[in-house]
């Protein structure tokens, strides 16, 4: 448990005096806000546009994968990677540190992203604060446990940005067609639907166990 | 180092496999074309022969290549990491001609190519995961870190098949696609064609992983430079040819 907390607390504080990942991750998402802006129809009444759940979850996949990829690649310098390897215990609670973290981030990420659809499109998100919150950090739980493990894998391959979305996409579907659902039902009804939530609970636990054991082997000695 | 057991046994009965595949091929074809027509699909129905049972090639495959690879965690042998890859690479050949074939018949039945329909859907999302997992084994730099990588994402793939059911079952399985077999859909006389078309994907696939793990064993030996010019080589490269 100290290893978690350990490697949680250098990892928020690496990020936090270099704030690279954040400032990247955060400035990544109004982008996307203003590309989507440019890429839809116009709306002469304003007022949100269709799909916007998609659209936003799009926006949280992308903005976390854009974190997740420096993850480690800021272990490779100075062989911290191997230093991770090293640590006096189970690897799978280096897992658990690092994907905190990431998880953290996401979490912020989200938040500004949800933001800023909130002003750009008119979207009501505020009166369902609460519930998408929790839905969003659903989401960002199962994207850090899996984006976690597949970033440690991609970081040492060649092309290793191009290889983390490769690797991630197409294991993402269940969590966000989950995510997705839950999200346009919120919006549309204001009732959280039990059956997309129970979806993404058994999505993020068999993600967890998968990345908790798997990550035992993707780091080198 | 001799060649292991795995690749021992995939030598001995390659040639007898392609053999036996050659003759089921010809019985194959010959109970297609004697089998009656579809009455309202007509003849474009007889592409069930062969869509059907390439399915069975491409989950075996995948199925393969997951338990090989747990297999490599746990004896942390090579041999094991080569028939995973040799599995996945199988799989993704049947799996894309699953994904050929089915859009030929879409086309002619349901009048478009493709419907995201649930299990389509997930084929061509099965698909991606053996692609990315063969494109993760062409980028590593190889030896055991590939192995061990390929192998955590194999399992990863397989484990999220029934979570990906779930979900497009969730998303409303608006389904064009005909359900399963038990239906007793089976009009008279299609019943063996289909059985031996079941065979011969199976023994296409037997013999297919044959020469390809067989072909990862020479390959891994001559990177050992133990093999001398000239021994065994020449199947090899007839194998990699198919």
């Amino acid at each position: 448990m100290s290893a978690v907390l350990a490697i949680l607390w250098k990892d928020l504080v690496s990020e936090w005096r270099s704030r690279d990942r954040i400032v990247a991750m955060l400035l990544f998402s109004l982008l996307v806000v203003v590309v989507f802006h440019f890429a839809l129809p116009v709306r002469p009444g304003g007022g949100p546009p269709e799909g916007l759940p998609g659209l936003l979850w799009v926006a949280y996949v992308f903005a976390a994968i854009l974190g997740l990829n420096r993850a480690f690649a800021v272990e490779l310098e100075n062989e911290a990677l191997s230093g991770l390897a090293l640590v006096p215990c189970d690897r799978g609670f280096v897992f658990l540190g690092k994907a905190t973290a990431s998880f953290l981030l996401i979490l912020l990420a989200q938040l500004a992203t949800a933001l800023a659809f909130a002003l750009a499109f008119d979207a009501p998100l505020g009166r369902v604060a609460g519930p998408l919150a929790g839905i969003a950090a659903l989401g960002a739980a199962g994207l850090a446990s899996v984006g976690t493990l597949f970033a440690a894998i991609a970081v040492r391959t060649r092309y290793r940005e191009v290889m983390l979305p490769l690797l991630l996409l197409p294991l993402l579907v269940p969590l966000l067609l989950g995510a997705v659902r839950a999200t346009a039902e919120l919006l549309a009804s204001g009732r959280v639907p039990s059956d997309a939530i129970q979806l993404l609970l058994v999505t993020d636990a068999v993600f967890l166990i998968v990345s908790f054991v798997g990550f035992e082997y993707v780091l080198d000695e | 180092m001799s060649p292991d057991p795995i690749e021992r046994a995939a030598a001995r009965v390659s040639r007898p496999l392609g053999a036996c595949l050659l003759a089921l091929l010809v019985v194959f074809a010959f109970l297609v074309v004697q089998a009656p027509e579809d009455r309202s699909q007509g003849v474009i129905q007889k592409i069930f022969y062969v869509h059907v049972p390439t399915v069975l090639g491409a989950y075996l495959g995948f199925f393969v290549t997951a338990l090989a690879g747990a297999l490599y965690l746990w004896r942390d042998e090579e041999r094991w990491d080569r028939l995973a890859a040799s599995a996945a690479e199988v799989g993704v050949v049947f799996c894309t001609l699953v994904l050929l074939v089915g859009p030929i018949w879409a086309k002619g039945t349901w009048g478009r190519w493709w419907t995201w329909d649930l299990r389509l859907t997930l084929t061509l999302l099965l698909w991606f995961v053996y692609v990315a997992y063969l494109l993760l084994r062409s980028f590593t730099e190889g030896g055991p870190r590939t192995a061990r990588f390929a192998s955590v994402y194999g399992m990863a793939g397989l484990v999220v098949i029934p979570l990906n059911y779930f979900a497009l079952e969730l998303a409303g399985g608006r389904s064009m696609h005909p359900e399963n077999l038990e239906g007793g859909s089976f009009g008279e006389g299609m019943g063996l064609p289909f059985a031996v078309g079941m065979l011969v994907a199976l023994v296409a696939f037997a013999w297919l992983l044959a020469l390809r793990v067989r072909i990862a064993g020479l390959r891994a030996r001559v990177e050992e430079g133990e093999l001398l010019a000239g021994e065994t080589a020449a199947p090899a490269r007839g194998g990699a040819g198919s």
